[in-house]
């Protein structure tokens, strides 16, 4: 008898992962005969906390189920009632599909673009910015931008207002260049006490950061945490439900003027030294009168506004208490534990900074860290992770590719400009197609007529907010094509959909995991039926629209990879500089057949290929550490910020004034409480009186281990592992006779989703937690989403720097009295034979 | 006797799955066949004091389970086509799909519900410790994916040796009913005593 095919003789072949979930993992498949049999993850290192294995989280373990699917787009299609200029165009999104050739898709794309830009001009044609999320990359953009350009978008997503007002502040730009900074991961078990502030990273960075954070907990760190949700982090770090602060969603800024206050009444320099005088005045300035910014109005500190002087209300636990949900007595134990523990490190998600008008909360919080002098020693910071170098932050130690393999940023390839310089701010995005408006900056509205959308990577329906509006739009323009690997919410309203291969079927790519691992992942399996990748797509698309391919991608897949690995450094044991990576012989050139120049690393370029994976080799108390702002806090002269005052600018000029001529909001130089549009003041009709409103709950939009953004929505396995709900407290379920799986539907002031209910104690009252990037499952006759995007209920609100407020929205939910759904994994799945 | 057996640790797992994920992808089970399973435990309750609603004894953990290759396994006893086998060698329990007719007894009277029926073979799927990969000398897949490194396997008497002799957590069965090879590190909070339910929904 054969042995079963799982064990018959194959390869280990490393594969990539790409969602950008915030984490990475390491991933390789067997294959045997061409077949992928099974998977696995990282055993090229024995494992140990200091230097762990990379190993995958569930979704890279599931990463076999949702590629070989049959959900896969197989062959290129066109909308039934597609015509030149639209057609039917009330069809998008519940329309048949045709399939029809390569060659009739490219003809048809190609066509479009040449048909609107002779109509309207390039102004006419939108491309969305940011490649994160599909996978696919940006070879087609490079072809539009020759073929005289495309209007775009621009917001902060990921980091909210930390993009905008870290710099302005004056924190130094980390890697993610936003000013969110922590401590390198050893220095964790430094900490005497971690408070894990929105931030849960069991689910939203998966994998290896919430491991580094198990090795302080045994190091004896206690742990606080404040969040709405009590989660899986917490649970596993051993914090008891005592130790958890349940804040309302957006009202963080509050919860820390309320501690500020307590600082502030309750020092004394002999008694109780609360506040750290000597820091604050040392490294920053606008905190208290005497240590104003040059030209600024001295009444205008932070210090008088928390307590009152000006303005007659004393930023108190109380007033506090009322806004943010957290009792008093615990606001000010909060605020005298931070302040009387010597080595505190404050972790944040940019959640909080994910919130309509909280263009100030990065400047609070940091003001916080100050007042406390935690900042710039071993066990101490305060601040948000850097994006997607979670609690990994520091230099990188190896360089090459990027975090999510991307080849078209590589740097060896010429730039192509786009010669249309117009981008609207994706609030106002789906609003722009809709009204032909958007805001240019301060006073400054200007016309725009979009009539044609590409998707070649983003999905930008399901991910952005106000997607009730984005469905009309869809419906609006005369052209909409997407290329994708499913038939995803933004395929799903196009008129041709191409199919594209998924990174199991390229032929490789370079990237980095963290800051101190190089992934070097390869093909494992011919392209799926007849999908392409983007890069083929790009350059045919080049050839119809008369501009040159070899411009698009200049180099083949092979060499193109052969260069990332050349280019890729290793730092090298000064700690400052770095060196080539990989040991490259001439022999090795001529074998690949590619141009290249031998050069010394230190690995062979044949073991880096067959393992995947290189490790930068750590131990605690090496040169390689990171702590936040320590050569500013060493020596403030010789290490000034890059703020006007050269300080940490609790009153900042630079950031009212840049909010101002956004042209959305207007705020004031020190961090003053704003409340949001839509936080928890507008759940009531009534503030004063406390009279709920229409919408009395508030949405909390979660990052969950079912998804990576959008990503992996549509895979088996993880559906019957994370179905998706509504998390709800068992006051707000009893109230509403909700029981646990109930079918409920979820109304904003944007949008209505149907959902399942799930009662958890671990999250607060009044409060409903979805994980976002769910899969629009439009009901026209309805006018509701049956998938449970939050995108549906959030609004896009154009306020502060232009971020994305996912984490203000208003809510009320009612048990469904429709027929209720099915569980996610007994839905169909998107299966189009065309 | 040698007797196999687990050890996980739930006072640090993060219920991220990725153990159930790897058991599916290295035995490749489709949808509705979960031969490990993570649960979520919890309970507590809130109340309104001083106008602020607060949590009062609410906690959570999970439980990640698969066949506990018990010492007393009802599944063997139970099954009438002699399909179910603890083998001698090292007490791993495991199905022989030849002879299995697929009544699922054996599933009714495991009080882990671990064996699973495979709807389009129609004979009982259950967890035999990546034996396969065991005798190639790698981990059974769940162990060696594990992202907190909560789980392990080995010598009973090794793993009691190495993590302690408790054999029960809620929302598991006392370990007095099938004597499970297994050995559980209990989470900090709360004591076992307090009142819970199992919260997924899928379970529920």
């Amino acid at each position: 008898e054969a042995a079963p095919k799982s064990l018959r003789e194959g390869k280990w072949i490393p594969v990539a992962c790409w969602g950008d979930c915030g984490s990475k993992g390491f991933n390789k498949v067997y294959v045997v005969d061409g077949v992928i049999t099974r998977s696995g993850t990282d055993d090229t290192i024995t494992d140990s906390p200091t230097c762990p294995q990379l190993r995958s989280c569930a979704k890279g373990r599931a990463q076999r189920n949702r590629i070989l699917a049959p959900d896969r787009l197989k062959y290129p299609m066109k909308r039934k009632h597609w015509a030149p200029g639209g057609g039917e165009k009330e069809l998008r999104g519940r329309d048949g599909w045709v399939r029809i050739s390569w060659d009739e898709a490219l003809d048809i794309l190609a066509s479009e673009i040449k048909r609107v830009v002779g109509k309207y001009g390039n102004t006419a044609v939108y491309m969305p910015s940011s490649a994160t999320g599909t996978g696919t990359y940006t070879e087609v953009e490079r072809a539009l931008k020759l073929y005289g350009g495309f209007i775009t978008d621009w917001a902060s997503c990921s980091s909210g207002t930390w993009t905008a007002t870290g710099p302005a502040i004056g924190l130094p730009r980390s890697r993610s260049g936003t000013g969110e900074d922590l401590n390198d991961g050893f220095d964790l078990a430094n900490a005497q006490l971690i408070v894990l502030w929105a931030s849960n990273p069991a689910w939203s960075r998966a994998g290896k950061p919430v491991y580094a954070l198990l090795q302080a907990k045994k190091a004896g760190a206690r742990f606080v945490v404040v969040d709405p949700f009590f989660h899986p982090t917490a649970a596993a770090m051993g914090v008891s439900t005592d130790d958890w602060l349940p804040i309302r969603p957006a009202t963080d800024h509050a919860l820390v003027l309320g501690m500020m206050h307590t600082l502030l009444v309750e020092d004394d320099p002999v008694s109780s030294p609360l506040v750290n005088w000597e820091f604050l005045h040392k490294y920053t300035v606008g905190f208290d009168r005497d240590h104003m910014p040059a030209g600024a109005d001295a009444k205008e500190n932070l210090k008088d506004y928390v307590l009152g002087t000006y303005d007659g209300q004393p930023k108190s636990a109380e007033w506090a208490a009322e806004i943010c949900g957290v009792p008093p007595e615990r606001i000010r134990a909060l605020a005298r534990l931070i302040a009387t523990t010597q080595r505190v490190t404050v972790i944040m998600s940019p959640a909080p900074a994910r919130v309509n008008d909280a263009q100030s909360w990065p400047q609070v919080i940091t003001a916080l860290g100050a007042m406390t002098g935690h900042f710039g020693t071993p066990g101490n910071c305060v601040g948000s992770d850097a994006g997607h170098a979670w609690l990994m932050e520091g230099p990188e130690l190896v360089k090459g590719g990027t975090w999510i393999g991307r080849p078209s940023d590589f740097p060896d390839r010429p730039r192509v400009v786009n010669p249309v310089r117009i981008a609207v701010n994706r609030n106002e995005l789906w609003d722009a197609v809709l009204t032909g408006k958007y805001t240019a900056g301060k006073d400054d509205v200007r016309d725009i007529n979009i009539q044609m959308m590409y998707f070649g990577k983003a999905s930008r329906l399901n991910q952005i907010p106000g997607a009730v509006k984005g469905i009309q739009a869809f419906r609006k323009v005369e052209f909409v094509a997407s290329q994708d690997m499913f038939m995803t919410p933004h395929c799903a309203f196009s008129d041709l959909v191409l199919p594209i291969t998924s990174r199991w079927e390229r032929f490789g790519e370079v990237s980095t995991s963290f800051r101190d691992s190089l992934l070097w992942t390869s093909q494992a399996i011919e392209p799926l039926f007849e999908s392409k990748d983007d890069i083929w797509v790009a350059r045919e698309l080049a050839v119809r629209l008369g501009v040159d391919p070899d411009v698009v991608q200049p180099y083949s897949s092979k060499q193109d990879i052969f260069n990332q690995v050349a280019a890729a450094r290793v730092i090298s044991d000064d700690g400052t500089t770095y060196e080539p990576l990989v040991t490259i012989t001439q022999a090795d050139i001529d074998k690949l057949g590619v141009v290249g120049t031998p050069q010394q690393g230190r690995i062979g370029f044949w073991e880096f290929k067959e393992k995947g994976i290189y490790h930068f080799p750590r131990k605690p108390g090496d040169k390689f550490g990171h702590i936040v702002l320590k050569d500013f806090v060493d020596d403030p002269r010789e290490h000034p910020l890059a703020s006007p005052s050269g300080k940490i600018e609790i009153h900042c000029q630079t950031l009212a004034d840049k909010i101002e001529a956004v042209g959305f909001s207007k705020i004031r130089p020190i961090p003053a409480y704003t409340p949001p549009t839509e936080g928890y003041e507008d759940t009531f009709s009534d503030w004063d009186k406390k009279v709920k409103g229409e919408y009395p709950l508030q949405l909390l939009n979660l990052h969950v281990p079912r998804r990576a953004h959008s990503n992996f929505d549509n895979t088996r396995w993880l559906q019957e592992a994370f179905p998706n709900l509504a998390m709800m407290n068992p006051l707000d379920a009893a109230e509403r006779g909700l029981r646990n799986g109930d079918t409920v539907v979820i109304r904003s002031r944007h949008g209505k989703v149907l959902t399942r209910v799930a009662i958890y104690e671990t999250i607060r009252p009044g409060v409903v937690g979805m994980g976002q990037g769910a899969w629009i499952d439009w009901d026209d006759e309805l006018g509701l989403d049956r998938g449970g995007c939050t995108n549906i209920l959030c609004g896009a609100i154009p306020t502060g720097e232009g971020h994305q407020g996912w984490n203000s929205c208003n809510v009320q939910v009612e048990k469904w009295t429709g027929k209720p759904l099915q569980p996610d994994h007994k839905r169909p799945l998107r299966v189009i034979e065309g | 006797m040698k007797q196999k057996a687990w050890y996980f640790d739930a006072s640090s797992c993060i219920g991220c799955k990725t153990c159930e994920m790897a058991c599916k992808d290295t035995n490749d089970l489709q949808v509705g066949v979960r031969l490990r399973r993570v649960r979520e435990y919890g309970g507590g309750h809130w109340i309104v004091r001083n106008g602020f609603e607060q949590p009062a004894g609410v906690f959570t953990y999970f439980v990640s389970t698969s066949c506990m290759h018990c010492q007393e396994p009802p599944c063997v006893n139970v099954c009438p086509a002699g399909a179910m086998q603890k083998r001698e060698e090292d007490g791993i329990v495991v199905v022989d799909s030849e002879k299995c007719i697929g009544c699922g007894y054996c599933q009714w009277a495991c009080p882990y519900d671990a064996p699973r029926l495979d709807p389009t073979t129609h004979i009982m799927r259950k967890c035999d410790m990546c034996i396969d990969l065991q005798d190639r000398g790698e981990k059974p897949a769940c162990v060696a994916n594990c992202p907190m490194r909560c789980l392990d396997f080995g010598e009973l008497e090794e793993l009691r040796a190495k993590y302690g002799d408790v054999d029960t957590i809620m929302p598991l069965p006392s370990g007095d009913v099938t004597k499970p090879s297994f050995v559980v590190t209990p989470p900090k909070y709360p004591s076992q005593s307090a009142g819970g339910r199992i919260r997924d929904l899928m379970e529920a």
